[in-house]
């Protein structure tokens, strides 16, 4: 019995003094019931659990219903109450608990649900780009609206700054100017075509939207996949976390103007886009994983993959021995952009980020699935919560990645096996899906019903972190944002939907 | 620095020659949908796009717009006897109507600006490119950066990235233009001096893509302005928006295949 299921269970423990029940749920998910009223109170017992809050949003299933989820020591807790009718108004747990401000805001904004007792100021999900919210008064402090049209090649998001001139005295995060509705879209699709539209919430982490999607609808039908597939799922998503990573890294080597080094990593990024080119067809690996397993074998020999990430691999001791070398770069690294343990846990941060400030939250290791059951993780984590931290578990999970890229294709050239099961056509059923994206964990809710997608809810890693950059510039001015922002390695496309 | 440089020349030239010489994609690349059979179609055929990128008139010929076209490949599994995936880069198009296949009717009459020409011959070699995205899915980002990457190094091409928008010349539009997005990209476009020319970078920029049915993208940057370069694709290769580039500066014309 987990810890979770213990504490749950003793007997006076607060959720049973709330009258919370038990609902049956797919493994991995304690899900427990509370009426309105009791909804603050169950998520306070979960605070003082020592839980992660991870999402917040509406469900259909078995009634209309504000659905809360947790991470508590192994286990997703889910604690719901019903949220139908015109006078439901729930409590507010962002008063108390940040993780959860976001969240609550994008509720009531976009869904119209009522919290009580906590006031948010303005809008989140209706950015104005023309918008001037100074909050810090002195003769010389100037406001910089960055964004949404930013300089060089970056997604649109606006950052709200306010500065003396160099010190950043205060920034304000405003999301939401790539809105596009993605949830909705899901709605009566089947889910082999439901998979296209998860792959596209997140462009940069197609794979691991597509293995949380596809993760969910099979928790939620109740099936297996076959070993193969899991697998080659590994394969794809450890993949993609390099991609990622390398990414970050070059984008900090050009922050540097450290011109060969932003040239190398992005040499070793683009090999790692042409060897997913190579095996799926696509450069960002779109269409090879679909609920029930995976679309087909790689396209690239075993031997020649291996190869591949052996050369790799080599190329990649070096350069990084050089980056951490390079006293240019670290220094820009080095202090800026730190983060509070403390901080980023009431945050619910999660990802590199979290890991940089001694966090070891992986959902890899936390709820192991797929082949990371069958692969043992090593779980990487800096103490100094500053960007250099953030670079350096960047750094660590790439070798990570490597040796598990090894491991898996020793697997795959072992054993031959399926790759693909069948869905039930007219299958029901609710669940969560998750994987660790490269920007952190990444939950995906789907509900289904006869065997068509009826509500999708994504907690995407980049939302949750990106609460969390309005406090990371302690001691930090102008020039450092560049390295901050790329610390984070967020994409605003998630975050929005 | 001098082992970076060390480091850097040790590596030998990466760089592709495209387009002095041909940049072929991997065999199995998912680069565009080629339409094998056009005729006697039914019209549930329609049904195994998302996209609506396959439509069926009443004389049961097929037509396939690539501007809505996101590679999903059901019409592939769903009907091998009519779509196959091919293996391309060069998909870009400098008229919507040109990237319908089976579009019989609007084929030949494809408008050639005659302004854009000109324009080009103004711009040569010393092309300034601004970005803007206005709610891509990010996979588009990472594509246009890689432009300047060493393996596609676009610099020795003749262009050059600005932030300014005061000093481009030529508009890269990722997304299907979400509503906050409306006004910046309309100022961004009108702070451009004349000539210029306007790219609208993956299917999403073309058409909307997928997000087009929520009412929530306005369904393709030619909503709003005028478009002279589609590159369709979810996402286009870097290639692919090369390709783009040169057909809005006037270097390659349509149909015409790097040497």
């Amino acid at each position: 019995m987990s810890f979770a299921q213990q504490s749950l269970k003793a007997p006076g423990y607060p959720p049973e003094q709330l009258g919370a029940t038990r609902e049956p749920g797919p493994a991995g998910e304690v899900r427990l019931a509370v009426k309105a009223a009791a909804f603050a109170a169950g998520a306070r017992v979960m605070q003082e659990a020592g839980a992660r809050f991870a999402t917040m949003f509406l469900a259909d299933r078995p009634e209309r219903s504000l659905i809360a989820a947790f991470a508590l020591r192994g286990e997703l807790v889910l604690l719901r109450a019903p949220a139908g009718g015109e006078s439901a108004v729930f409590e507010s747990i962002g008063a108390w608990w940040p993780a959860a401000r976001w969240a609550e805001r994008e509720l009531s904004e976009l869904h119209g649900v009522r919290f009580s007792g906590h006031e948010y100021p303005g809008r989140l999900t209706a950015p104005d780009a023309d918008l001037l919210d100074r909050h810090v008064s002195g003769l010389d402090v100037f406001s910089i609206p960055y964004g949404p049209v930013r300089s060089g090649i970056f997604e649109a998001i606006q950052f709200y700054i306010e500065s003396g001139g160099e010190d950043v005295l205060r920034i304000q995060t405003r999301p939401f100017f790539k809105h596009r509705g993605m949830e909705a879209r899901f709605a009566g699709l089947t889910p082999d075509v439901a998979v296209h539209v998860a792959e596209r919430v997140a462009g940069i982490a197609s794979c691991a939207y597509a293995s949380a999607f596809s993760q969910a609808v099979e928790r939620a039908l109740g099936m297996q996949v076959p070993q193969r597939a899991e697998r080659w799922r590994a394969v794809y998503c450890e993949l993609e976390r390099m991609a990622c990573h390398l990414d970050v890294i070059a984008k900090e080597a050009e922050a540097a103007a450290l011109s060969v080094g932003q040239a190398r990593f992005q040499i070793l990024k683009e090999q790692v886009m042409r060897l997913r080119s190579r095996l799926t067809g696509n450069r960002f690996g779109r269409g090879a994983i679909l609920p029930g397993g995976v679309r087909g074998e790689g396209m690239m020999d075993l031997d020649e993959l291996l190869r591949a990430v052996d050369n790799i691999e080599r190329q990649l001791l070096r350069d990084r021995r050089m980056f951490l070398g390079t006293a240019s770069m670290t220094d820009r690294l080095i202090g800026s952009g730190r983060l509070p343990r403390k901080l980023v846990e009431d945050y619910g941060a999660v990802g590199p980020v979290a890991r940089g400030s001694g966090l070891s939250t992986d959902a890899r290791h936390e709820r192991p699935y797929g082949n990371y059951k069958r692969l043992g993780l090593q779980v990487v984590s800096e103490r100094d919560g500053d960007s250099m931290a953030r670079v350096m578990v960047r750094f660590g999970e790439l070798s990570e990645s490597l040796r598990i890229l090894r491991q898996t294709i020793d697997q795959l050239r072992r054993r031959d096996g399926e790759l693909q099961a069948p869905l039930p056509a007219l299958g029901d059923g609710a669940a969560f899906g998750w994987v660790e994206a490269p920007q952190g964990e990444l939950l995906i809710w789907v509900e289904l019903r006869d065997g068509r997608l009826h509500n999708v809810h994504i907690a995407s890693p980049s939302l949750r972190n990106w609460a969390l950059f309005d406090r990371a510039f302690p001691k930090d001015v102008l020039t450092d944002f560049a390295f901050i922002e790329h610390s984070f390695g967020l994409t605003p496309a998630e975050a929005d939907r | 620095m001098l082992e970076w440089i060390q480091r850097g020349l040790s590596q030998g030239k990466v760089t592709t020659r495209y387009p002095r010489g041909p940049e072929p994609a991997p065999d199995g690349y998912h680069g565009s949908i080629e339409l094998l059979n056009a005729k006697d179609a039914p019209p549930t055929l329609e049904d195994v796009c998302p996209t609506r990128a396959i439509t069926v008139d009443v004389q049961q010929r097929v037509k396939l717009d690539r501007g809505r076209c996101i590679l999903c490949g059901e019409c592939v599994r769903r009907a091998p006897e009519r779509f196959a995936f091919r293996a391309d880069y060069e998909t870009a198009a400098r008229s919507r109507s040109a990237l319908v296949l089976g579009d019989w009717e609007n084929e030949q009459v494809e408008p050639v600006r005659q302004a854009l020409g000109e324009q080009a011959r103004m711009l040569r070699r010393s092309i300034h490119v601004r970005h803007i995205d206005c709610g891509s899915d990010g996979s588009e980002e990472w594509e246009i950066q890689a432009l300047w990457n060493p393996y596609y190094d676009i610099q020795r091409l003749g262009f050059f990235l600005t932030n300014s928008p005061r000093h481009a010349d030529i508009l890269l539009v990722t997304g299907g233009v979400t509503s906050p997005m409306r006004k910046p990209l309309e100022r961004t476009w009108n702070l451009m001096p004349d000539p210029k020319a306007l790219v609208a970078v993956g299917t999403d920029a073309c058409s909307g893509g997928l997000a087009t049915e929520g009412g929530k993208v306005a369904g393709g940057v030619d909503q709003v302005l005028p478009v002279d370069v589609y590159v369709p694709g979810s996402p286009p290769a870097p290639i692919a928006i090369i390709h783009a580039l040169l057909l809005a500066t006037g270097r390659l014309t349509p149909g015409e295949v790097a040497a």
